[in-house]
């Protein structure tokens, strides 16, 4: 009866008890939207960089970081990529001849990191190939075809079947120029990469340098992400010899970025919470003023301080459950909606891709937030209710009786 | 026994820069069965002496004692206990929880003292009806006259089983039939349940019907009649 009478009292004024259940439920569902899509760039910064060129797990000679230069090659590269497409859980293995070099056209030239690819390999692994904005991703009789970012294009002002001139240092220490055809132009959302890395043939660049398949990198994709870990593990005890790198070890921004992202959406809801625990003392403190009398005529007829003090913290946490179950509803459905086609944000693309982050973010919500959202409210309910109920608590009945 | 003793009972109020003494070694006992009034002008203590009487406020001296016990001797949730299963209430106004219906109002103070479930819905029934209101169970306060709410307010101070049921004022807000209906339910109840009832009262149809009449006047007894 009591739960009964802590909750028909919330609605005794509906309309300053619909107030604060609204203005709970519109707080908690715009921030439970805009965490939504704080973690959903999260994630497509991960998910693009990943898709991108970063794969799940990375291999290379240890020192291949410090110059990346031709020299720096993973011993056995081919027959090890094999040995590791052959793992449970991977999906995909491509075998990268990756070194730095420089790209010139008639008017201008760049440093580029140099990537030789298997193409069939590297569409197991990557998404590049999705984003060609021109031509073709290596659907080309071209021996010398090249693959390169729009962003470079438009700076070393080449077209599509343009010449591009690649200038790197030999096995030997030769200086080596080659010339390549522009086949294709790909936009990959960073548009950082998209001006430092060209893309070849690998049998093409192997030719180049005397006939030898140079392998500085193997980038492996696996069937989810749950297997990223284990299988990073596996690979470090069998290849203690070799840099193996899961993407957040290989590339800490973005994993660090993203995690921000998830912390910050936190910090978010807690300030949300502060507000909500404000407006609903206000709340509570004015009701238990417009009680008074009744509160003493209880006091009076035997109802204890403690069941009182409970009562009145059992009002707080309705008010604050329904405001947090509307609020949650609200947000779940939101991002159920917007999750599937994402939300278009190409007029801020190119803040976005300076990020790394797609023009089209998906918001999402890992389930963990909303249990940790729901005991947060239960939390600010109680803490909100405390001073109220000490005020009924320590009221005089005669006094509370008399109360005008 | 007497059911009530009050021995030199003062109350002094020092909330002003001068002292109000609403009640003078006031000195009165009340015996079982007794329907009296406690009468007086405004300002003569009788709100005072009946919250002295139910545990609402302290005495700043004098003790009373109720069927021997010292109230005195109670103090914070033991005081609170104690109203619940020995004192019944009747107020002059919010009387009820406007939420609960006339069955959950009585029923409530029955929960207060973990009464079961089937055993409060019986008891509330019962005593709804003898109130003569048993076809107006789940109505609310807010759809009943206010002499209906009177009368559940009486069925709840009757529902905790009390030695006594003090009523502050309880006529003011009711009109003449109202009132005269309330009061003979009271007197019946007392005649029927031997139940003491204790009135603060300046209502003159409430002082018809007392048996005994006792007058405060600036906090003293200066008068105790028995009328019947």
């Amino acid at each position: 009866m009591l739960v009964s009478l802590a909750w028909k009292n919330i609605w005794r004024n509906k309309s300053r008890s619909l107030v604060v259940v609204l203005a709970i439920a519109f707080g908690l569902w715009g921030g439970l939207f805009s965490d939504g899509l704080m973690i959903g760039m999260g994630e497509s910064m991960v998910n693009t960089a990943i898709d991108r060129d970063l794969a799940h797990i990375q291999i290379h000679r240890p020192d291949y970081d410090e110059t990346k230069g031709i020299h720096r090659y993973i011993p056995n590269g081919l027959s090890l990529a094999d040995s590791v497409r052959r793992m449970p859980h991977v999906i995909g293995v491509s075998a990268r001849t990756r070194f730095t070099g420089i790209a010139s056209s008639a008017t201008s030239s760049y440093p580029v990191q140099i990537t030789g690819i298997i193409p069939e390999q590297e569409k197991k692994v990557t998404r590049l190939y999705k984003r060609i904005v021109s031509g073709t991703y290596f659907a080309s009789k071209h021996k010398n075809a090249i693959v390169i970012g729009q962003k470079l294009a438009k700076r070393l002002r080449l077209r599509l079947h343009s010449k591009i001139v690649l200038g790197f240092e030999g096995a030997h220490g030769e200086l080596i120029n080659i010339a390549c055809r522009v086949i294709g132009i790909y936009h990959s959302g960073s548009s950082r990469f998209d001006e430092s890395n060209v893309f070849l043939k690998q049998n093409y660049l192997s030719g180049v340098l005397g006939g030898r398949t140079f392998i500085h990198e193997i980038a492996i994709r696996c069937q989810k992400s749950a297997f990223v870990k284990p299988i990073t593990a596996k690979l470090k005890a069998r290849y203690p010899k070799l840099l193996v790198q899961s993407w957040q070890e290989r590339d800490p921004m973005v994993a660090f970025t993203s995690s921000l992202m998830i912390e910050y959406s936190y910090f978010f809801l807690v300030f949300i919470l502060l507000a909500v625990l404000f407006g609903i003392t206000n709340t509570m403190l004015m009701s238990v003023v417009d009680r008074i009398r009744e509160l003493g005529m209880l006091m009076a007829i035997g109802m204890k301080q403690s069941r009182i003090f409970v009562m009145i913290l059992l009002e707080s946490m309705f008010l604050s459950l329904s405001g947090g179950f509307a609020g949650i509803v609200l947000g779940v459905l939101t991002i159920a909606l917007t999750k599937h086609h994402g939300i278009d944000l190409s007029v801020f693309r190119a803040s976005l891709e300076s990020f790394g982050a797609s023009a089209i973010i998906y918001p999402t919500l890992p389930l963990e937030m909303y249990i940790s959202l729901t005991v947060f409210i239960v939390l600010t309910a109680n803490i909100a209710g405390i001073l109220p109920a000490l005020k009924a608590i320590h009221l005089q009945p005669a006094e509370a009786i008399r109360s005008v | 026994m007497a059911l009530i003793k009050v021995e030199q009972l003062t109350k002094t109020y020092h909330s002003t820069a001068v002292p109000v003494h609403a009640l003078q070694n006031v000195n009165l006992t009340f015996e079982r069965g007794e329907f009296s009034a406690v009468v007086g002008p405004s300002g003569s203590g009788k709100t005072t002496f009946l919250n002295m009487l139910g545990g609402l406020d302290k005495p700043t001296s004098g003790q009373i004692f109720i069927d021997g016990r010292n109230l005195a001797e109670l103090k914070g949730s033991a005081l609170t206990e104690y109203r619940l299963h020995h004192i019944g209430f009747v107020f002059q106004a919010y009387n009820l929880i406007p939420v609960f219906s006339a069955l959950e109002n009585v029923e409530f103070i029955m929960l207060l003292q973990g009464v079961g479930k089937k055993e409060r819905r019986k008891r509330a029934q019962a005593l709804l009806e003898a109130v003569g209101l048993g076809d107006r169970l789940h109505s609310r306060p807010t759809q009943l006259s206010g002499g209906q709410q009177q009368r559940v307010a009486v069925a709840r101070a009757l529902a905790s089983r009390p030695e006594f049921v003090l009523a502050d004022e309880p006529t003011a807000n009711l009109d003449s039939h109202s009132a005269a209906e309330l009061l003979s339910l009271m007197e019946n109840l007392n005649k029927q349940f031997n139940m003491t009832f204790i009135f603060s009262t300046h209502d003159v149809r409430v002082i018809q019907r007392a048996r005994r009449v006792i007058t405060l006047h600036d906090g003293k007894v200066e008068k105790d009649e028995i009328i019947k």
